[in-house]
């Protein structure tokens, strides 16, 4: 099945190449230097950030607290505009507005507390122009891909903090969004939940392969979720380091994540070994 | 206002108000109070059903009534809108924003004399005081409504494909509903009281003009069953807002 999944990549990508729009290039940040202006001061958040995700491919993005991780996943939905550089989807610069190709989930859910778990996940499809009927059923098959089969009719104040998160995840992949934006959905959950809502998200990445941008401050979910872990920089933020990540990699039990694990610390600057104190 | 009326509930309920009938009829008796001064539970009863049976009485109601809904729907709407607007444009809040915070300052009831000699005794100045009333109490509670919403909420507009009507619209205004609703609330008896005290000033017909003719000719009793019927209507109306926007905001 991955050799599969593996092999299917390759062609999905080969003939997205093929097309030759521009659509083989992905997600590209390319010289990003952002600084938010304020009345009292202006702080640098990003200098000279450069990577690229490729179609399909996952980016996890980890770096210390307030070094514009989030700042990079606003740039990538359009929200706002670098002070310099250019951010590119597909080939073409991010404009401000709304990228139909996107999808993202949020570190709170992020529900509407007035609509039922259904509707919540619907909403999306509506807005963008999808039939009533339509827009419940795709919404149906989504809550059942994520295990809420039955929960449709809830209301968000009636779910755990796990299945509000799911619901939120639900209600971007629904979308079908060829472009998903993650701010760190996992964080406010337990431990226990966040492990399981990881093995299944990664299971629900393969339904579509969207091309992920995925921000955590959680070095593990790096290495089980991405394809490459972007290391930050403390603000200014640049590029620290790039890792790419083996399917072998991800065994918690393997040489390979005890590798990469200590590459990400170290180039996140902290101690690896505390076995000599 | 929730939830089952259990018979303690009710039973406490009316405990209550048999306590202050007690201590109204014992102060009665410990005085030595004439009926002009304070007239008996029993006798104030009575009145209460004489009016009931007398068709100015429902005149009265109705002119108060219709005083009151005309002024609340005016100052509702005018207050939800301007609120909206405050909320969704910082530049409109530090625009009007003192202006408004001055002016809801001066109580509805400090324009009472202004109303008077503007529109005298006629309908539209008892309209114009509770549309004020309730305007500023909506204004207020909508626009802080609105800058409070959860701003993922916002972010998940715009990644769902809404445009800035659409979020203000679908999003805030929606998200923002249990706030106003509990200023209506606020805004329903705000606004009933303003009624009244507009119409001990300056008024032609109404409750509150029936209250004061009764105190002029000395029908304490009256006076106070008037008192009791506009406690009685301000708790019903303040209760049906309440009761309509709990069933609307119901998750």
């Amino acid at each position: 099945m991955p050799e599969l999944t593996a092999a299917y990549r390759q062609t999905a990508g080969s003939s997205r190449a093929a097309m030759g729009d521009g659509s083989a290039e992905g997600l590209v940040f390319e010289r990003i230097s952002h600084t938010y202006v304020a009345a009292n001061g202006s702080t640098p958040v990003l200098d000279d950030v450069s990577f690229s995700v490729g179609p399909g491919q996952v980016a996890c993005v980890v770096g210390p607290s307030g070094c514009g991780k989030s700042t990079l996943l606003s740039l990538a939905a359009g929200l706002m505009r670098p002070t310099s550089g250019v951010t590119r989807w597909r080939g073409k610069p991010v404009e401000p507005g709304t990228n139909p190709d996107l999808g993202m989930a949020f570190q709170q859910p992020g529900l509407f507390p007035w609509m039922t778990v259904r509707q919540n996940v619907a909403v999306g499809l509506t807005t963008r122009g999808a039939a009533r009927s339509d827009a419940r059923r795709q919404a149906d098959e989504m809550l059942a891909t994520v295990g809420l089969t039955g929960f449709g009719d809830a209301y968000p104040n009636q779910l755990s903090g796990g299945m509000a998160q799911r619901v939120g995840i639900a209600r971007a992949l629904a979308l079908r969004p060829k472009l998903l934006l993650m701010d760190e959905p996992f964080a406010s959950v337990d431990a226990f939940t966040r492990l399981k809502l990881q093995a299944e998200f990664k299971a629900l990445l393969k339904l579509d392969r969207p091309t992920v941008l995925f921000v955590t401050h959680d070095v593990s979910e790096a290495i089980l979720l991405g394809d490459i872990i972007v290391v930050m920089s403390a603000r200014p933020a640049k590029v620290e380091k790039i890792i790419p990540i083996e399917r072998g990699d991800r065994d918690r039990a393997g040489p390979g994540y005890a590798r990469k694990m200590t590459e990400a610390l170290r180039a996140l600057g902290v101690e690896t070994d505390l076995s000599h104190d | 206002m929730t939830g089952r009326l259990s018979v303690s509930h009710v039973a406490l309920a009316l405990l209550g108000v048999a306590i202050v009938i007690a201590v109204w009829q014992g102060t009665i008796a410990w005085y030595g109070l004439a009926r002009i001064v304070l007239p008996t539970p029993f006798e104030v009863a009575s009145t209460l059903a004489h009016l009931f049976a007398s068709r100015s009485f429902w005149h009265d109601v109705l002119v108060s009534l219709r005083e009151f809904l005309l002024g609340y729907a005016i100052g509702g709407v005018l207050g939800v809108l301007v609120g909206t607007i405050l909320g969704e444009r910082p530049t409109a809040r530090m625009t009007v924003g003192p202006v408004i915070e001055a002016l809801r300052f001066i109580v509805p009831f400090a324009w009472i004399p202004l109303t008077v000699l503007w529109f005298g005794t006629s309908l539209t100045g008892k309209v114009v005081l509770v549309a004020y009333a309730v305007f500023f109490v909506m204004v207020v509670t909508t626009a802080r409504s609105i800058v409070t919403v959860d701003p993922t909420l916002t972010r998940v507009g715009t990644m769902l494909g809404m445009g800035p009507a659409g979020i203000a619209l679908k999003v805030h205004l929606r998200a923002a509903a249990p706030g106003i609703a509990s200023g209506a609330k606020a805004a329903a008896a705000l606004g009933w009281i303003a009624v009244v005290a507009a119409e001990y000033i300056g008024a032609s017909a109404g409750l509150g003009v029936m209250i004061t003719n009764a105190s002029m000719s000395l029908a304490t009793a009256t006076v106070i069953a008037g008192m009791i019927v506009i406690g009685i209507i301000g708790a019903t109306v303040s209760w049906l807002v309440g009761r309509t926007t709990a069933a609307w905001l119901n998750y």
